[in-house]
């Protein structure tokens, strides 16, 4: 990566073509004499003749074996490092014509962001190597400790790596491990430090933090450390002065210390910790693509499509959610204008049904007079008196019952339709009219066969149809002369099994061109008509289910008969 | 206070059995003599000239109503004083009734002492009318006894004819006519012209004949 980084920006800079030869000399892993020398003759015959512009070390490892090679093989080429660990830094880095960058463990850093992230740590696992600079690292990191109070510092380096893999899998909570370098373990095994990571950090039962940002990727949580990009994006620009042609002595090594915190997001997710905790400048490698980032543009399509479809059908509810708001308003509505015209049928029966009222109340009256007058004698007929009190009650429920019957049939509700006797509505609403039939001197006649089926229906509504065909028929007998004025009321159970209801007068009857407008709303022949008994009436009908018609007799008068479905059980 | 030392009943006419008792048992209490009937016709049919009283009945009946028993009545040999008890009375029924002289138009849940007071009153009435009705009766039997020659004269005087000419209108002698004049005023008992004249009004005799 650093390497990637280092080219990439002379690349970008340099407007001449750059050719990059890479040998790697794997110090790391072989560090005896022999493989120096061999490779110092492969490169020597390699190169000879050659001409190299410049040359840039990425020391690692045992560098300190390496360190002349530069100068034995090329001695006029400048050689511009980059060296991640202080303790690798060569000697050969005083000699002319080399310069390069340093990069310092940031220990203070990383110790700060254990602190930072997991403040209840009481104990911290330095897992470290036996080479000088792994030696030296471990001194630093001693004596960064020594600042930080209440923490208790543990330095494993005098045991095998292996072993190691199973100690950090059993750490108490409270602990964590800093992962030092181990160039070289106590049996003398060489490591790299992404490679100890991966060892270790997956098992361990506490997070590991490292010191270089190579380790990163293998398990650890994190640690501030340099950011390889940066550093080579750095290196570039140093190597492209040299070329540009600078002497490498005039270029000042640098010495970088301030790293960045950098984590493995996989890590942070194990190990529970939140972004938000994170410092504000933190870097996280390895988080997954987000879905968005995978498939931006597929989930702005289906983002589109789904909010269109989502209008659509908010849409479609909305206008589901008035129509039936409309519907319930009709309905609503109806039963409304249902009262209304119950209100008015019963303020033309109100006269009659003030006579029925009175009747009772009057009794009751002059029956407690009577009583009073009787008390007062000097021997009270007391047998009589009782007889009084009796009929003062029974006029009183009398009274009671003709207000109950007027109450029911203005009650303000909605339809209940249940298994109704029509028998028994016919006769009371017969009852309701008769005291009215009287006055207008009409005679008020029910016909019914002994035995009728119960229908389905609301009985209020069908009192009123009733009461309303009753009325226009007293009403249409008006000019009548008085002897011919009947009116009949007469039920029967039809062929097909329902129930049909006539009301029949001796009146005026139906014009024949009138005969289709009389259901219409507000079709009136009446002065004071509201033009809606009929339309009601109609609406009521069909409601439950059946048909109401009227026709003109042959001898006199009109007839309207109205069909129930018969109620089947 | 007993109202009942005047012989005479209360006859109570109603299609509501329930305030027809009740009304009944408050008069009876009151002092009166009571009678019940549940129809008009039932009424009419038992009433006979001899009775006295007043009639208190309901407007609104089965069969006959109220009005139509109080023109029945009127027209009867024994046109009692009728009072009106109604459960709902409206205005025109109201009028029409009184116009045709009921002695008044009550509502069922009116106090008791107007109930007692026109009742009373109608009894007065019924009295007065009665003792009227006697002395026309009396007047027209005098006149009643008059021959029809004698009655043809008294019309002619009645519409100022002089004896002469009524002579001569009849056919018949001049001095006749003055027998048949003193005749009749001896019959009628009157001493003068003008007291014949005032009988004859009273009679209430040939109120309609004058134009001839």
């Amino acid at each position: 990566m650093l390497e990637q980084s280092v080219r990439a920006v002379m690349q970008k800079a340099s407007t001449n073509r750059i050719e990059f030869l890479t040998e790697n000399l794997d110090a790391s892993h072989f560090s005896d004499q022999e493989h120096f020398r061999l490779f110092q003759d492969y490169l020597g015959k390699k190169y000879a003749g050659q001409k190299l512009d410049l040359i840039m070390a990425f020391p690692s490892g045992d560098y300190r074996l390496a360190d002349e090679l530069p100068d034995v093989l090329f001695p006029d080429v400048p050689v511009v490092f980059v060296a991640v660990n202080e303790m690798e830094v060569p000697e050969v880095i005083s000699k002319h014509g080399v310069t390069g960058i340093v990069q310092r463990f940031d220990l203070r850093g990383t110790l700060g962001l254990i602190m930072r992230l997991q403040p209840d740590t009481r104990r911290v696992m330095v897992i470290g190597g036996t080479s000088e600079a792994d030696r030296a690292t471990l001194g630093r990191i001693e004596e960064t400790a020594q600042s930080l109070e209440g923490i208790e510092f543990e330095f494993w380096t005098n045991r095998p790596i292996t072993e190691l893999t199973n100690a950090v899998k059993s750490l108490p909570e409270g602990t964590v491990i800093l992962l030092s370098t181990v160039q070289r373990d106590v049996t003398g095994q060489r490591f790299f430090t992404s490679q100890l990571a991966q060892m270790l950090a997956p098992s361990a039962s506490v997070p590991v933090y490292v010191l270089g940002g190579g380790a990163i990727g293998s398990g650890a949580l994190g640690g501030v450390v340099v950011d390889p990009e940066d550093l080579g994006t750095r290196t570039g620009q140093i190597a492209l002065r040299v070329l540009g042609g600078i002497r490498p002595e005039a270029v000042p090594i640098e010495v970088a210390t301030k790293g960045t915190p950098m984590f493995d997001w996989r890590a942070l997710r194990r190990w529970r910790i939140k972004e938000s905790r994170l410092p504000a400048n933190a870097v996280i490698r390895y988080r997954p693509e987000t879905l968005w980032e995978q498939h931006r543009d597929l989930i702005l399509i289906s983002l589109a499509v789904f909010l269109g479809q989502a209008v659509t059908i908010g849409g479609l509810l909305a206008q589901r959610r008035q129509r039936r708001r409309a519907e319930a308003e009709i309905l609503n509505q109806r039963v409304e204008l249902a009262h209304v015209t119950r209100v008015s049928t019963m303020g033309q029966l109100a006269s009659a049904l003030a006579h029925e009222l009175n009747q009772p109340l009057g009794a009751i009256l002059r029956n407690a007079e009577a009583a009073n007058i009787l008390l007062q004698k000097e021997q009270p007929d007391l047998e009589e008196i009782r007889a009084i009190l009796e009929d003062i009650c029974k006029d009183d429920q009398r009274a009671g019952s003709v207000i109950d019957r007027m109450r029911s049939f203005l009650k303000h509700r909605s339809l209940e339709i249940k298994s109704l006797a029509l028998s028994e509505l016919l006769r009371e609403t017969v009852a309701l009219v008769e005291t009215d039939a009287r006055a207008r001197h009409v005679k008020l006649s029910l016909q019914m066969p002994e035995k009728l089926q119960a229908v389905r229906g609301d009985r209020v509504q069908l009192q009123q149809v009733l009461l309303n065909l009753i009325l226009n028929g007293m009403d249409a007998m008006a000019d009548v002369a008085d002897p011919e004025r009947q009116l009949i009321v007469g039920v029967e159970t039809a062929k097909d099994g329902n129930v049909q209801v006539s009301v029949s007068d001796c009146g005026t009857g139906i014009p024949l061109e009138k005969a289709k407008q009389i259901f219409e709303p507000f079709f009136t022949t009446k002065p004071n008509g509201l033009g809606m008994g009929l339309t009601i009436s109609q609406a009521i009908i069909e409601a439950h289910g059946g048909k109401i018609w009227g026709e003109s007799k042959d001898s006199r008068g009109a007839v309207f008969k109205f069909t129930l479905p018969a109620n089947k059980k | 206070m007993n109202p009942a030392s005047e012989a005479g009943t209360v006859f109570i006419v109603d299609d509501d059995a329930s305030f027809l008792k009740s009304v009944a048992r408050l008069l009876q209490a009151t002092g009166y003599n009571v009678l019940t009937f549940d129809s008009a016709n039932k009424f009419l049919h038992q009433l006979v000239p001899g009775m006295s009283g007043c009639v208190l009945a309901d407007l609104q009946m089965p069969g006959m109503n109220g009005l139509e028993l109080q023109e029945a009545l009127a027209k009867s040999a024994n046109p009692l004083p009728v009072v009106f008890l109604s459960a709902h009375g409206d205005i025109p029924t109201t009028v029409q009734a009184m116009r045709r002289g009921a002695e008044d138009f009550l509502t069922k849940l009116g106090p008791k002492e107007k109930l007692l007071d026109a009742v009373k009153r109608a009894f007065a009435r019924g009295a007065r009318e009665r003792k009227e009705r006697g002395q026309l009766e009396e007047l027209r039997g005098r006149f009643d006894a008059l021959t029809p020659r004698e009655l043809e004269v008294l019309e002619h005087v009645m519409r100022g004819k002089p004896n002469k000419q009524i002579a001569g209108d009849l056919g018949i002698n001049e001095r006749t006519v003055k027998l048949h004049r003193t005749n009749l005023t001896r019959r009628l008992q009157v001493q003068s012209m003008a007291e014949l004249t005032r009988l004859v009004e009273e009679a209430g005799l040939f109120k309609v004949g004058k134009a001839e």
